[in-house]
């Protein structure tokens, strides 16, 4: 009994060890070493996409894009031009759009591109989409041939930054019909890759598209793209996706930790490629607590808090201060906008503390914490896990001490805090928003969608709605010079800065990438 | 015996009823709502009772669970809501890694930490002892992560010997199996050193080697036998915390596992998975433990079921 029960033991250790030898563990490799002799371009990546459906997740990043082509692009210079419609009109009421679709674009089935197949993947959208509001009030949608008619109840000018993303891309309609439900694990759309090979937790592989040939005006490479087979690998720690990196095994690195950044820029053969982020980071207040309701003292926190050392100490510098509500990267942007917060809010304690002075706020007992009613003027401050966003509080916490409020950090799990927000269990919070669009002031400040600033103003609401609904782009921006202009003045938040997103590459020509969709344009990359 | 595997098999039930109780509770009473992630930072506030309806989070916790339980006790641990695959598909994905990665740490853990013991314990007071328990010692205190970049750095980024992380079968495994075996290999070696050192002292030993009985055998076959128990019983217990500490260690490894999927889902609040991987967990722990306590007999003849 006791030998034959020790040599089942050393039976089972060696056929687990000898499974792990098994070669045909090997092709699951995630690119290690060898990824240039198969030409294949690998890229890492910090998060992992929960699903390459665009229709069942929220967050569409490099590693899901490519695979999907857009009804419209935004160029370089952050403008809408077509994209699989050649062209587009919209009727003068603004209700009806008309897509006249390219037809010598070809899904990675063979299928041809028609307004039927868009439209299927439009009314799977609006069905699944938790970003469903980025079609706006659609109505119906009707296609003839090439073209496309899509129907709004209200006029909705977003529709068309809504088109520029992959969420609205048309999905190949023989994968839809083969997988259902299961598009996921079958992803087929028009986009420069095919998929290839998913290995979850690890990585996803992607083969070019062989008969791509409709690239957007502004790379040179129009047809199939320069790698045979496109790796994303995902790794989570920091450390080793820049050793990995710097051993070579990756030929880009997306999202690359500020605190590495000079380490890299000294490293051989190491390239550089950073772009304004399209959003920014922010102290909100929660307006509903009768701290905030005072807009001298939301005004004076502003005064009170110097941007430069967030920006330096706790970015290593990779980030822009901010004053106004928009980037420089989201259309909408107003110079005249950002020097007038900026000549408003730039540092000044003394008018800080003259402004909540005059709210009411002094301090009586001389413990350097002002007070009303004898109550100190202390709130939490909730902010998430990330450890710059600590650096960021910690920073906080010093300079509004200056003015005389205590700030008491509270860092919670981001689930914890997208779902105890909306409920105004916080007094503030330090959060960051991203969008392609000026309607994200809507989606933060409209009425019934300021979820976590709760701040609603029926003039700013009316300003926001107008600008949902006119057509014309310059009356549009105008209308949002006026919005933020109101922001400025009101200050339900504290913009304070606009992260640069950081990329290192090697190994590689014709390296791009477009600030105005956050991606980077793998059309013109080639080998060295 | 059978009857005695039958008590615990029983026990084992109980045990899992109640590790799927306490999970299912935990995870509704922390804060956090897996609704708000899945449908991100703009979601209005009928879309989220909609999807909380679809998914039946909008039922009592008492009526979630029995519909939990009455679908595990049919083999269905439900359907992650964040990469819409079954747990059960995630978890035969991923717990080749994961069991791989743990069981070699136990090996190196268990084979560099008794021998480290023996030596410590037959060569006591010299330097080989205080030796033995410094290594051990560093074992268990330096943190994983800190000994995984550390080996990362020497054998794959200056000397290219493995690949610095992912999945590429055996060979890739062999930087985390050493990195997580090194703590175990401590606490084992600690725990032989004192075992064998009670066994040593005593009378049948001072016997073998009156009998002048040579060293190796009368460690091995004499000393080491008797001191096995406690060692066993570590071993046994070392395999739960491997599979724990593998969270950690899959992570600085970029190692698609059970471990860092797990964190994945629990930050996530996919309430399916994370109950799934829990009870999964436990069921393994409990087996291990069961697998140890039936090899007590075959190394301990006086111990009988």
């Amino acid at each position: 009994m006791k030998t034959r029960g020790c040599k089942l033991i050393v039976m089972l250790i060696i056929m687990v060890i000898l499974a792990g030898c098994n070669p045909n563990s090997n092709e699951q490799s995630s690119g290690n070493g060898d990824s240039k002799s198969r030409n294949t371009l690998v890229i890492s990546s910090v998060r992992e996409p929960d699903t390459i459906d665009v229709h069942k997740t929220t967050w569409v990043d490099n590693s899901t894009a490519n695979i999907y082509d857009t009804l419209l692009k935004r160029d370089l210079e952050g403008n809408i031009i077509p994209g699989l419609a050649e062209k587009y009109d919209i009727s003068n009421d603004g209700k009806i759009w008309t897509f006249y679709l390219d037809e010598n674009v070809k899904f990675h089935s063979g299928e041809p591109l028609t307004a039927e197949a868009v439209k299927k993947s439009f009314e799977r959208f609006l069905q699944y989409s938790a970003v469903k509001f980025l079609a706006g009030p659609v109505d119906k949608i009707e296609a003839d041939g090439q073209k496309l008619m899509v129907y709004f109840t209200e006029p909705f000018a977003p529709f068309a930054s809504g088109l520029t993303t992959s969420y609205l891309a048309p999905m190949d309609p023989k994968s839809l019909d083969e997988y259902g439900e299961d598009f996921g694990k079958h992803p087929g759309a028009s986009g420069i890759f095919k998929f290839g090979e998913r290995i979850r937790g690890s990585s996803i592989t992607y083969m070019k598209n062989d008969d791509y040939n409709w690239g957007p005006p502004f790379v040179d490479n129009k047809g199939a793209p320069g790698f045979d087979k496109y790796e994303f690998r995902f790794i989570t720690d920091d450390d080793t996706r820049v050793l990995e990196f710097k051993k070579g095994t990756t030929q880009i690195m997306t999202n690359v930790p500020p605190n590495y950044i000079k380490d890299l820029e000294t490293t051989e053969g190491v390239k550089i490629d950073s772009m304004l982020e399209q959003g920014i980071t922010y102290l909100g207040f929660n307006n509903k607590k009768p701290m905030f309701q005072d807009k001298r003292v939301r005004q004076a926190i502003a005064l009170g808090i110097d941007r430069d050392p967030l920006v330096e100490f706790a970015l290593e510098g990779y980030a822009k201060p901010l004053f106004g509500p928009l980037p420089q990267s989201i259309p909408g942007y107003s110079e005249k906008v950002e020097g007038e917060a900026k000549q408003k809010y730039s540092l000044n304690v003394e008018k800080a503390k003259s402004l909540l002075e005059e709210a009411g706020w002094k301090d009586t007992n001389g413990d350097g914490i002002i007070e009303k009613d004898g109550k100190p003027f202390s709130f939490e401050l909730w902010l998430s896990d990330e450890p710059v966003m600590q650096r960021i509080a910690q920073i906080l916490q010093g300079q509004l001490k200056e003015i005389g409020i205590l700030v008491n950090i509270s860092v919670q799990e981001p689930a914890s805090i997208s779902a105890n927000t909306p409920k105004g269990l916080h007094d503030a919070l330090l959060n960051m928003y991203g969008w392609s669009d000026p309607d994200i002031l809507y989606m933060l400040f409209g009425k019934g969608s300021s979820l976590r600033m709760h701040y609603e103003n029926e003039e700013l609401h009316n300003l926001l709605t107008k600008a949902r609904q006119t057509m014309n782009k310059e009356e549009r921006m105008e209308i949002y010079e006026q919005a933020q202009q109101f922001l400025v003045e009101e200050s339900p938040w504290v913009p304070l800065f606009v992260r640069e997103n950081v990329t290192a590459y090697r190994d590689i020509n014709g390296f791009k990438q477009n600030p105005y969709s956050q991606s980077i344009i793998f059309n013109d990359i080639t080998s060295k | 015996m059978s009857k005695y595997i039958l008590n615990r098999t029983f026990s084992m039930v109980v045990t899992l009823i109640g590790v799927s109780i306490l999970v299912f509770l935990m995870m509704h009473l922390i804060p956090g709502d897996p609704v708000t992630y899945i449908l991100g930072d703009f979601a209005s506030e009928e879309a989220i009772v909609e999807m909380k309806s679809t998914l039946g989070l909008d039922q009592p916790l008492f009526i979630q669970y029995i519909d939990y339980i009455k679908n595990v006790l049919q083999g269905d641990l439900g359907t992650s809501y964040i990469t819409g695959l079954t747990v059960i598909e995630e978890i035969t994905a991923r717990f080749p890694i994961t069991v791989q990665l743990a069981l070699y740490s136990l090996i190196i853990g268990s084979v560099v930490g008794i021998l480290m013991g023996i030596l410590a314990a037959v060569k006591q007071n010299t330097i080989f002892d205080q030796l033995a328990m410094v290594i051990s010692l560093i074992g268990i205190s330096a943190p994983g992560f800190w000994i995984a970049l550390f080996l990362i750095w020497i054998f794959s980024y200056q000397f290219s010997v493995f690949p610095i992380s992912g999945y590429q079968g055996f060979y890739s495994l062999i930087l985390p199996s050493i990195t997580l075996g090194l703590g175990s290999a401590g606490n084992i070696a600690r725990m032989t050193r004192s075992s064998m050192l009670e066994v040593i002292k005593q009378d049948f030993m001072r016997t073998a080697q009156a009998k002048g009985l040579a060293m190796i055998p009368m460690i091995f076959k004499h000393a080491l036998q008797n001191a096995m128990i406690p060692v066993i019983t570590l071993i046994g217990l070392q395999f739960g915390f491997l599979l724990a500490g593998a969270v950690v260690i899959e992570t600085v490894f970029a190692l698609p596992g059970l471990g860092s999927f797990s964190i994945e889902a629990i930050t996530k609040r996919d309430l399916p998975t994370v109950q799934g991987l829990v009870l999964f967990m436990a069921f393994l722990f409990i087996i291990t433990n069961m697998i140890v306590d039936l090899v007590y007999s075959l190394v301990d003849p006086r111990i009988k079921y």
